[in-house]
């Protein structure tokens, strides 16, 4: 049953304040009935007994419970010092406009919510609506650090401040995977993802509370060691020696990775999450831009090998770092340009956010390998053989490269001439639902966030893709492209989580794949469809 | 006079909190890039899918093609018809359009109503009575006043009911949401019982607007107060000029920035051009951010933070 909450409410106590039942998430089709009485498994008692997990069925960072009173009132004046922050022009110039206008002019009229997967899919719970955390925080500001704020709370709306829900609201800005679907159909241009973002930057910041995935594992390993992944430049170039001799076994003759190649045309950046779980794509790459004649190279630099960035995430400092050691690689090896391989954060971080960042000579150009991949597929660089995809295949959007970015088109002129039964999910394009894995969730598998992940956040992805191939038979397999690792890993989990390859056939992977796949002097199949090649010579 | 006093004070309230909006838009520090696309200025066949110039190979060596009257096509509905919200929330446009279309339409008679005293202040014969330009004004005056406060009153009837009695609108509205509904109803609702009360030209609201342009000259202005429902639809009418640059309501005006300075915001910064120029300005502000891998003590600029390690780093 739905209890309606109100932000208020957030200051509640309460051993659960948002609980799924059974039976309360929208309906599977056949074959996964059997998953829609499926509920979050509980949280260990002895896990969580020392942070705070009240919020809901999960826990994505595990703040530690303070101590005592005085602890807890730090904690309180800190928070509040922090938002301070956020709209001082010294500490947020990055996003103080942006900020500024979505606080100030939400008309409360729900149209975002329905855009919501996350909102719709967990039942409609009300802590899950995009503007929930937004009021929260808007609240907050007006009441504590207004003039007069505790006298116009009364009729503004009203919110108490105490650990509980500053704790509460932490964690559930991790519930928000920051796709903007909800930011695309404000009518007014209202962003409540934005307002998610600086509720985690606040956080991050000013009182150093972000999942250790992200934050500790995340942008402090990249930074330290060189990748997200632990690997160092050596384990990066071990790595890559596997997989040209993969790739060799594949194309039937000497597959070329350059190092470090000052001067190239072309840096590539790969998520080096690619080379460890999906080395394949990597080495399809490499193929590729072989193929094509392209001056490129990789970087073993520290960083240089690994093009994420989760400070886009959480926190525009450790972001900054991350974009400027890109940067700056780059700028030594006097590339001309970089291209970003299927990373969509990746992307829009080094693309889009970096760029008013990055000044003078750390100015590089940088373009989406859908880009640099189109122009090889259809300028003929490369010679095809389309039928060997001669399977169904649809088209996964990472929110990052499509709404973000507004590339959409290359990767689909790709698909139309080299996968015969390419179809579209519904919605697609900058309409399109995030893989659930968004904003970090693909990587954060904490407690029982994974479960938390495939049963909510990533089922509306779920449902779309058993929708795209609802025509096909069970016994053929089908491919989900997405050209993105995060969505990959998301979608990757969901298909185990529900056993969709052995009830579906589903089968994932990127665009190269596909691309090199369809390459008429392979002479293996890079595609395999469990222990089926995908075609035979 | 004292209302003629008062429309004054709440007009200089309008014009001083609405040109502070604006003036604050116009200083905030150049921010990093946010747009959402599809964006409305790219050309015609990207909008259509929601494309960008990122799309083209080597982008950075082409111009960009920027459409001003993509823009307008996308704007003019949205902003007279509310197009957004028919095509995401159905059940609220058929009430919030009339709101909205109505205040739009109040703000067009009272630019009708201006230039009627300024042509009866010009006192050329072209607008003598009975002329064919004050015969179209005052035509024009009456249907566009009548059109404005019968939508008004609809739509914020209906808006009103819609946030009560819709639990998911109720159960985020506070006090404030409730009084600016009861606010604008009351002046849609007194002027409308104003004309009803035998001024079906709106006779009292052209006196009215005179009298402003006048300072009150009792040759010229009507003289306010002639029935309740008169005075309230003045005193309401001027409060809520003053009141809504003051609230959220601003948006009707603010959203200009919040669809220009963001969501279509999709400007590159090129070397030495005046992107980069602000960025560089702002990576010499200091933060002074408490979290420890920040590092921040107040004397670093953003450039220095940027360069450096995480501070766990340096143990």
């Amino acid at each position: 049953m739905n209890k309606p909450l109100n932000p208020s409410d957030l200051a509640r106590p309460s051993e659960c304040l948002c609980h799924i039942e059974p039976g309360e998430l929208p309906p599977l089709p056949p074959p996964y009935e059997d998953f829609n009485q499926t509920a979050i498994p509980p949280l260990k008692p002895d896990k969580i007994k020392n942070i705070e997990a009240s919020l809901d069925d999960t826990v994505a960072i595990g703040i530690p419970k303070p101590a005592n009173k005085q602890e807890e009132e730090e904690l309180v004046r800190r928070f509040l010092a922090g938002l301070q922050k956020l709209f001082e022009k010294n500490n947020n110039w990055t996003f103080l406009q942006p900020l500024m206008l979505s606080m100030e002019h939400c008309a409360k009229c729900q149209t975002c919510s329905d855009a919501c997967p996350i909102y719709e899919m967990s039942g409609k719970k009300d802590i899950h609506r995009p503007m929930f955390r937004a009021e929260v925080l808007r609240r907050i500001y007006n009441k504590y650090l207004k003039p007069g704020g505790k006298i116009t709370a009364k009729f503004t709306g009203d919110i108490d401040l105490n650990w509980t829900t500053i704790a509460r609201l932490a964690e559930l800005s991790y519930r928000c995977t920051l796709c903007r679907r909800c930011a695309t159909v404000c009518p007014i241009g209202v962003d409540n993802g934005l307002i998610n973002h600086e509720i985690r930057k606040l956080f991050s910041q000013e009182m150093g509370i972000a999942p250790k995935e992200i934050h500790d594992k995340g942008t402090v390993q990249h930074l330290r060691v060189g990748s997200t992944t632990g690997m160092t430049p050596a384990a990066a170039k071990d790595s890559m020696e596997f997989i040209q001799e993969e790739m060799e076994e594949i194309t039937g003759s000497k597959v070329e990775v350059p190092w470090d190649v000052e001067g190239a045309d072309i840096l590539l950046l790969h998520n080096a999450g690619e080379m460890l779980a999906w080395p394949e794509n990597v080495g399809a790459f490499a193929i590729i831009f072989q193929a094509a004649g392209l001056s490129w190279t990789l970087s073993s630099e520290a960083a240089g090998y690994d093009a994420v960035n989760y400070g886009l995430w959480y926190d525009d400092v450790q972001f900054s770092r991350v974009a400027v050691r890109h940067a700056d690689i780059a700028r030594r090896l006097k590339v001309k340009k970089i291209v970003v391989g299927e990373c969509g954060h990746a992307h829009k971080a080094l693309t889009v956010i970096a760029d008013r960042l990055l000044t003078g000579d750390l100015n590089i150009p940088r373009e989406s390998a859908m880009v640099t991949l189109e122009e090889i597929v259809l300028k003929g660089k490369i010679k095809l053989n389309p039928s060997r995809n001669n399977f169904p295949v649809t088209l996964h959007d990472p929110c990052n490269i499509v709404r973000a970015m507004g590339i959409v088109e290359p990767q689909r002129r790709i698909l139309r001439k080299i996968a015969p039964k390419f179809r579209e999910m519904t919605p697609h394009g900058v309409m399109n639902y995030c893989c659930g894995g968004g904003s970090g969730f693909a990587i954060m598998s904490g407690y029982n966030f994974a479960e938390w992940r495939n049963l909510v956040s990533s089922r509306k992805k779920f449902l779309q893709i058993l929708e795209a191939f609802k025509d096909e038979p069970r016994e053929v397999p089908k491919y989900v492209c997405a050209p993105c690792s995060n969505c990959k890993g998301a979608i990757r989990d969901i298909i185990g989580y529900y056993s969709a390859e052995e009830r579906s056939r589903l089968y994932y992977g990127g665009l190269v794949e596909l691309i090199v796949n369809a390459m008429a002097d392979m002479k293996k199949p890079m595609i395999r469809f469990g222990d089926e090649p995908s075609w035979t010579s | 006079m004292g209302f003629y006093i008062l429309s004054y004070l709440c007009i200089a309230v309008f014009a001083l909190a609405t040109l502070y909006r604006i003036y604050r838009q116009m200083t905030m520090p150049v921010h990093v890039r946010w747009e959402i696309y599809p964006v409305q200025h790219e050309t015609s066949a990207k909008v259509a899918y929601g494309g960008s110039y990122m799309e083209e190979i080597d982008w950075w060596e082409k111009k960009q093609e920027k459409s001003l009257l993509g823009e307008l096509l996308y704007m003019v509905p949205e902003i007279l018809f509310i197009r957004g919200l028919w095509k995401e929330n159905r059940g609220l446009w058929w009430v919030s359009f009339p709101f909205h279309f109505g205040l739009y339409m109040m703000i067009a008679t009272v630019i009708l109503l201006l230039g009627h005293a300024g042509f009866t202040l010009w006192g050329s014969t072209v607008f003598s009575a009975g002329s064919t330009l004050r015969t179209l004004l005052d035509g024009f005056i009456a249907v566009m006043g009548w059109g404005g406060l019968i939508l008004g009153n609809i739509g914020s009837l209906g808006l009103l009911y819609r946030r009560w009695t819709d639990a998911e609108l109720r159960n985020y509205s506070s006090p404030v949401d409730y009084f600016n509904l009861l606010f604008i109803l009351l002046f849609f609702l007194s002027a409308l019982v104003s004309c009803l009360s035998g001024d079906p030209f709106l006779e009292g609201a052209k006196a009215y607007v005179m009298g402003l342009l006048t300072g009150g000259h009792p040759l010229n202005a009507h003289v306010p107060g002639r029935s309740i429902s008169g005075i309230v639809a003045i005193v309401s009418a001027s409060l809520l000029v003053a009141y809504i640059p003051l609230t959220h309501m601003s948006h009707m005006f603010m959203k200009y920035f919040l669809y220009h300075n963001v969501k279509w915001d999709d400007a590159p910064n090129r070397r030495g051009g005046g992107i980069e120029a602000a960025v560089r300005k702002n990576l010499n502000l200091r933060p002074t951010w408490g979290a420890k891998h920040v590092g921040a003590d107040g004397q670093k600029t953003w450039l220095d933070i940027a360069s450096s390690a995480p501070t766990e780093e340096k143990k």
